[in-house]
């Protein structure tokens, strides 16, 4: 896979008043992979995304686009540009394919052959006809996405895509836009506060508090740091005479207990032991679980715990 | 740029709203016709030279008599002056008169412009205002087009929808009026009134210049609106505003007309016919003078309208 930049965030700030909305903050995202964007509410990811269109000015620094800038070659930088900020707001009173001939217009050369291919790659076809008002958010969100891609930009650029998706529909987007980054090329760039479906979705992940950018790391490294230190739940018949035993081996580590498990942060290569210390007391095991740390916990440890989206 | 006045259009056409407008209008000039169509619909025999001459007699004899009495001021007697003289010119001319012929009807519609004003306001105060109301404007200037070209097809949009009402107005007054009183006068020549004497003139062109002087007021007005509608992204504060200053606009100049500085305002301009056939709201102003006022009215609109736009950070 190239490892080309398609976009370059150098240096951005962002002052609203006197308020420093987006310090210094510098990224880049390559053709061909998944950016997630990920941080709390008001952290700055609407506010970098908007300066990314062109929709909001930059106070200091410079965005590249392809090598154009969208400050000062703005039709250059953003024609290769598709996505969605916020909600995939449409024009409601016209139909779905309506909103699309409305904005193929505007790049002149978009054909009504690839009006119906993009109407047909979002799975659009059967309702495309109809008024955006009768539209589930879903659908909306598959409009949004048909838009976007319409006139096949090298970055597209997503805010909580997948809002107001069921599962399937999750799953497929998902499906899709792997399959845009693997064999288009396209640089995408995602943010979310569903973390854990960031961790499906994206190569790497950048995470943005206080309108800082904390840190940059790929989603493998992000997850296997210290992976052996996991949450390991026990279904027992005993919860009392458990709770007992694990206190007596990890005089330290709390534990948590529901009516018939009970839970505790540990290596995974101290479970035999436990499961031998619980034959001896005589407590039945009938289930063991383990739970990797999330993205979501690792998150909360990296920006401190603060509220998350 | 046509693409984007496309969309534009797209976008008023498909909406109800409009089509109520439109809609009004017609039932406006029909409704306008119902009440017409019945008085005074003397029609003028074979006979109309004996008629005419009768009439003058007894415009002169009350000319003579309002005199003698100076009950009557100089105005009422040029009217009566007038009517002589036309009805002179009907008999020389065997130009037989129609009692309330198809263009008179189309004359007297041509003060509906104002209801065309009004709803060009509303579409202007919203073409813009409506994007930021439903967030749609984020999705609209993503696109690779400068902020100014997409102002622009809005603003020429504006135009265009006020130029189609205009056209549907006269239509429709035309038909009506056709259907009314007979299309058969549409041939019939326009008698104006100049500098004392009468004069024939095309009656198209004469009801272009009525719309055209009209359209003044409808276009700084639509032009206002469109700043308002940029500026506050609320609709409903353009529409409001304009309208209120379209209707207290006269009022206010004549409450100013003592001030020097009223021949500044906007409303002492806007109605150019002053110039050919009135008096001036202050002594000493000439059509040049408000041609100039009016410029930089519409060019300081523009221009705020333009600024606005175009360093607007977008935050909806």
């Amino acid at each position: 896979m190239k490892t080309k930049p398609v976009v370059q965030f150098k240096n951005i700030k962002k002052k609203i008043g006197k308020k420093m909305i987006i310090d210094d903050i510098s990224f880049e995202v390559n053709a061909g992979e998944i950016f997630g964007f990920l941080g709390p509410n008001g952290a700055g990811k609407t506010t970098t995304i908007r300066m990314l269109f062109g929709l909001i000015s930059i106070t200091e620094g410079e965005i590249l686009i392809n090598g154009f800038s969208i400050k000062h070659d703005f039709e250059k930088a953003i024609e290769s540009v598709g996505g969605i900020v916020e909600n995939p707001e449409m024009y409601q009173y016209l139909t779905g394919y309506n909103n699309l001939v409305h904005y193929a217009r505007m790049y002149g050369n978009i054909t009504k052959e690839r009006i119906n291919e993009v109407v047909a790659l979002v799975g659009l076809d059967q309702r495309v006809k109809d008024k955006v008002k009768t539209y589930s958010l879903g659908m909306r969100q598959r409009l949004g996405l048909a838009q976007a891609l319409l006139h096949k930009p090298s970055l597209i650029v997503l805010d909580e895509p997948t809002n107001g998706l069921d599962p399937a529909g999750i799953h497929e987007f998902r499906a899709h836009l792997r399959m845009l980054a693997e064999k288009e090329n396209i640089a995408i760039m995602v943010s979310s506060h569903q973390l854990s479906e960031m961790e499906l979705m994206c190569d790497r992940i950048g995470i943005i508090q206080n309108g800082k950018l904390l840190d940059i790391q790929t989603v493998n490294d992000f997850l296997s740091k210290d992976e052996v230190v996991m949450r390991v739940t026990f279904t027992v018949d005993n919860v009392i005479k458990a709770k007992a035993c694990l206190n007596q081996m990890f005089k330290e580590i709390e534990t948590l207990e529901k009516e018939t498990t009970i839970s505790i942060m540990i290596d995974s290569s101290q479970i035999p032991e436990i499961i031998s210390a619980f034959e001896r007391e005589g407590v039945r095991i009938s289930g063991i679980d383990k739970e990797s740390k999330t993205l979501e916990e690792k998150f909360l440890e990296v920006t401190g715990g603060t509220g998350i989206a | 740029m046509f693409n984007l006045i496309l969309n534009e259009n797209m976008k008023i056409f498909r909406q109800v709203s409009t089509y109520i407008m439109l809609g009004l209008l017609v039932v406006l000039v029909i409704a306008i016709a119902g009440f017409q169509a019945k008085p005074s619909m003397q029609p003028y025999t074979s006979e109309w030279k004996a008629e005419l001459t009768q009439q003058n007699t007894d415009f002169q004899k009350t000319i003579t008599e309002t005199q003698a009495q100076r009950t009557v001021g100089e105005q009422t007697a040029a009217v009566f002056d007038q009517r002589i003289k036309t009805n002179n010119y009907r008999i020389e001319h065997n130009l037989p008169p129609q009692a309330k012929a198809l263009w008179g009807f189309v004359t007297d519609l041509t003060g509906a412009v104002s209801i065309v004003s009004l709803f060009a306001i509303i579409i202007a105060a919203g073409i813009v205002a409506g994007e930021f109301n439903s967030g749609t404007i984020k999705l609209l200037l993503i696109r690779p087009l400068e902020r100014w070209k997409i102002l622009l097809s809005k603003y020429l949009t504006v135009l265009w929808f006020a130029f189609v009402s205009l056209i549907l107005l006269f239509m429709t007054s035309f038909i009506v009026g056709g259907i009314l009183y007979g299309f058969s006068g549409a041939s019939q020549p326009y008698l104006a009134f100049k500098n004392g004497n009468v004069t024939e003139i095309n009656i198209l062109w004469h009801i272009f210049t009525t719309y055209a002087y009209a359209c003044v007021n409808l276009l700084m007005m639509v032009t206002f609106a469109f700043m308002m509608s940029t500026v506050f992204r609320k609709s409903s504060i353009a529409v409001g505003v304009s309208i209120f200053l379209m209707f207290t606009g006269n009022a206010l100049v004549s409450f100013l007309s003592q001030q020097g500085w009223v021949k500044y305002v906007l409303f002492a301009n806007t109605n150019l016919m002053v110039y050919t056939d009135g008096v001036p709201v202050v002594k000493g102003m000439t059509m040049t003078f408000s041609l100039l006022v009016l410029t930089a009215y519409f060019i300081g609109f523009n221009v705020i309208s333009w600024l606005v736009f175009s360093k607007r950070d977008v935050a909806a």
